[in-house]
């Protein structure tokens, strides 16, 4: 058991290990190797269909691989209980259904589900950890608003409250901003930076490249289901790889604010065969 | 491995983040856990059980109940055969006229046990299938289950008497119904606009059957035909009784398991695979148990229709809570079809009227509404 211990205090706390992920025809993300260390804010970007999403969803235990495997604190994580699992990572998906009429802190309060058991369906812990969540997302005022009465913003706040309550040390967000205002956008991933200030280990999917980079620690391109970059975002974002990537010609200039890369494109910018769909 | 103990590498001091800091700038992540009162109603039993209680819940099944027990005994008294009011507690006891209690033990008493039993059955089948198609049209009487159910039942009961029991025909015919529904919509039971179309015409194949099956083997009967098409409470026995509640004791601990899973589930397959509730497992366990229930409820009642459809979405109004309101659909079921069944017993139509015909009334109305409604809302 002591090598055990030795094994998870030195492994990532998400490795992907030969992955090939596919929806029954040819495979979306091919033999990818990813590892995700512990305290990272790491964010996975790339043009449409790269798989992107496929990937984030095996790493959060939803996507079952069709060669491969994902270990968590170095353990296959098909061998662990899904419960046990779900009490490490928490995955916030793209469009989760909220039940009709759930109040904030009902919703928030189905993020303990993997720490009840049968006869055990509330535990003291459940009032601190909902608490809790609500305080971090804004939302202790509004834990008795319905979900659906909220605004956009509020809604995904919402969500976030709900894998917050989850109580695990790492979240995997799915293009957790789509759909908002840019304001709501920033306000979302400030809240992320400042989970992951307080200790969380964080992988987002996301679509804005500059976003991406002023927020992450560490930037994972992929294209064709395969990663080309990975490293520090003004390592990943260049000009020359943005147009390889995406097909966008641009100029990558320092963020006057943050100095983190911003992209910005050239007039008439896209390649025909991507202009012309 | 303990979990309680990951290692986390935050800095006491951090951070200075102008939103939250005020609040507690010694938050790190995972929880303190101190001892504190739950914030609803917590039913617990030492360490052992905790489980949330929903109070408006328990009110409405304490309310419901008193109406079950009010119906009842309204069942059993009203009318020319009724006992009265007042003999009634020593007739239950098993005293008094052999006529009073002739009509206790072999008339009303065990129609009005088959109608409970049954009540609860389609109430929690309702529940179970609307919960896991997340809509309320996903249940099992729109989509052919019943009248499948109710097939199967005739086919053994009229064409294979004493080879196959009626509860085992029953459940061969609602399997049947499901696995066709499933195979025809191409998208299993994700899709209930596709669900209710493929349910159409299960149900009419399956009526059609049916009404082949008891034209051919009982033609001068008019009544058995309507018990098997339409569903009726005439004329039953304990034996009845006691194949639907053992079907409702049987399967009742494997649906109380799933609450959880089903209540999580309701918000997204990749949701609630992520917090570790199986949705694929869980989603075949709803239905399973929902055609079991479904079949045994036709087994001894016929296909009556439109229960499962309403008895959990008045539950849900009732409790006005999120969730599948399991227990709730079950006590609504009951006092629906006893309540039903009381008003065919006494209609000036005659005592005749399959109990089937009426709920088709009733809840023909309300499917109508439930259509318009979703169709607005863009669901089908």
């Amino acid at each position: 058991m002591s090598g055990e211990d030795a094994r998870q205090e030195t492994a990532p706390v998400l490795s992907a290990q030969g992955l090939t992920l596919g929806y029954g025809g040819d495979p979306v993300v091919r033999d990818l190797d990813l590892g995700i260390e512990e305290g990272e804010f790491a964010v996975i970007v790339g043009p449409n269909g790269c798989g992107k999403s496929t990937l984030l969803k095996a790493l959060g235990r939803v996507n079952r691989p069709e060669s491969g495997r994902v270990l968590l604190h170095g353990r296959d994580m098909r061998s662990q209980r899904p419960k046990a699992v779900a009490r490490r990572l928490a995955l916030l998906p793209q469009s989760p259904l909220a039940p009709e009429g759930i109040t904030v802190r009902a919703l928030a309060a189905r993020g303990r589900f993997p720490h009840h058991t049968l006869l055990r369906q509330w535990t003291p812990r459940d009032e601190t950890a909902i608490a809790r969540a609500l305080e971090l997302t804004g939302l202790s005022e509004l834990a008795g608003a319905r979900v659906g009465a909220l605004s956009g913003g509020q809604r995904q706040r919402a969500w976030v409250a709900m894998v917050l309550a989850q109580d695990s040390e790492t979240l995997l967000l799915d293009e957790p901003t789509t759909y908002l205002d840019i304001a709501h956008q920033y306000d979302l991933l400030e809240l992320f930076a400042d989970l992951h200030r307080r200790g969380r280990t964080v992988v987002a999917v996301l679509h804005d490249l500059a976003q991406a980079a002023r927020f992450a620690t560490r930037l994972v391109m992929m294209d064709g289901g395969e990663v080309v970059a990975d490293g520090a975002p003004a390592d990943v974002v260049t000009a020359e790889r943005v147009e390889a990537v995406f097909g966008l010609a641009c100029d990558v200039v320092p963020d006057p604010r943050t100095g983190t890369p911003l992209v910005i494109p050239h007039e008439r910018a896209l390649r025909g065969e991507r202009a012309g769909r | 491995m303990s979990r309680t103990s990951p290692k986390h590498p935050f800095p006491e001091a951090e951070p200075p983040a102008p939103a939250t800091s005020g609040t507690n700038p010694s938050d790190t992540g995972p929880f303190p856990a101190p001892d504190v009162r739950p914030t609803g109603r917590v039913l617990r039993v030492g360490r052992v059980l905790a489980l949330p209680v929903h109070p408006r819940s328990v009110a409405a099944a304490l309310l419901l109940l008193a109406g079950l027990a009010a119906a009842a005994a309204a069942t059993l008294s009203l009318g020319r055969l009724g006992v009265p009011l007042a003999q009634l507690p020593a007739v239950l006891g098993g005293q008094g006229e052999a006529t009073h209690l002739f009509v206790l033990e072999r008339l009303r008493g065990p129609r009005l046990v088959v109608a409970a039993g049954t009540g609860v059955a389609l109430g929690l089948a309702g529940a179970l299938f609307q919960s896991v198609t997340r809509n309320p049209l996903g249940s099992p009487d729109v989509i052919g289950l019943a009248p499948g159910a109710g097939a199967g039942a005739a086919v053994a009961a009229l064409m294979l008497p004493g080879v196959v029991p009626v509860p085992v025909g029953a459940l061969a015919g609602a399997v049947l119904a499901i696995v066709t529904v499933y195979l025809v919509t191409g998208t299993g039971l994700r899709d209930p606009g596709r669900m209710i179309v493929a349910g159409i015409g299960v149900a009419a194949m399956a009526s059609a059957f049916t009404h082949f099956v008891v034209s051919v083997m009982a033609r001068d009967q008019a009544s058995v035909l309507s018990a098997y098409v339409n569903g009726s409470l005439g004329a039953r026995s304990w034996d009845h009784a006691a194949t639907i509640w053992l079907a409702v004791a049987l399967t009742l601990p494997f649906v109380l398991a799933l609450a959880g899973p089903i209540t999580v589930n309701e918000m997204g397959d990749e949701l609630a695979d992520s917090l570790g509730a199986r949705s694929t497992a869980t989603r075949t366990g709803a239905v399973a148990l929902s055609v079991v229930l479904s079949a045994a409820a036709v087994s001894v009642a016929g296909p009556i229709a439109f229960l499962s459809l309403t008895a959990p979405q008045i539950a849900r109004r009732l409790s006005a809570a999120p969730g599948p309101n399991l227990v709730l659909s079950g006590t609504v079921g009951a006092l629906l079809l006893v309540c039903a069944d009381l008003a065919v017993q006494h209609s000036p139509l005659g005592d005749g009227l399959p109990v089937g015909l009426f709920t088709m009334a009733l809840g023909g109305v309300y499917l109508g509404y439930l259509l318009i409604r979703e169709w607005r809302k863009g669901t089908l």
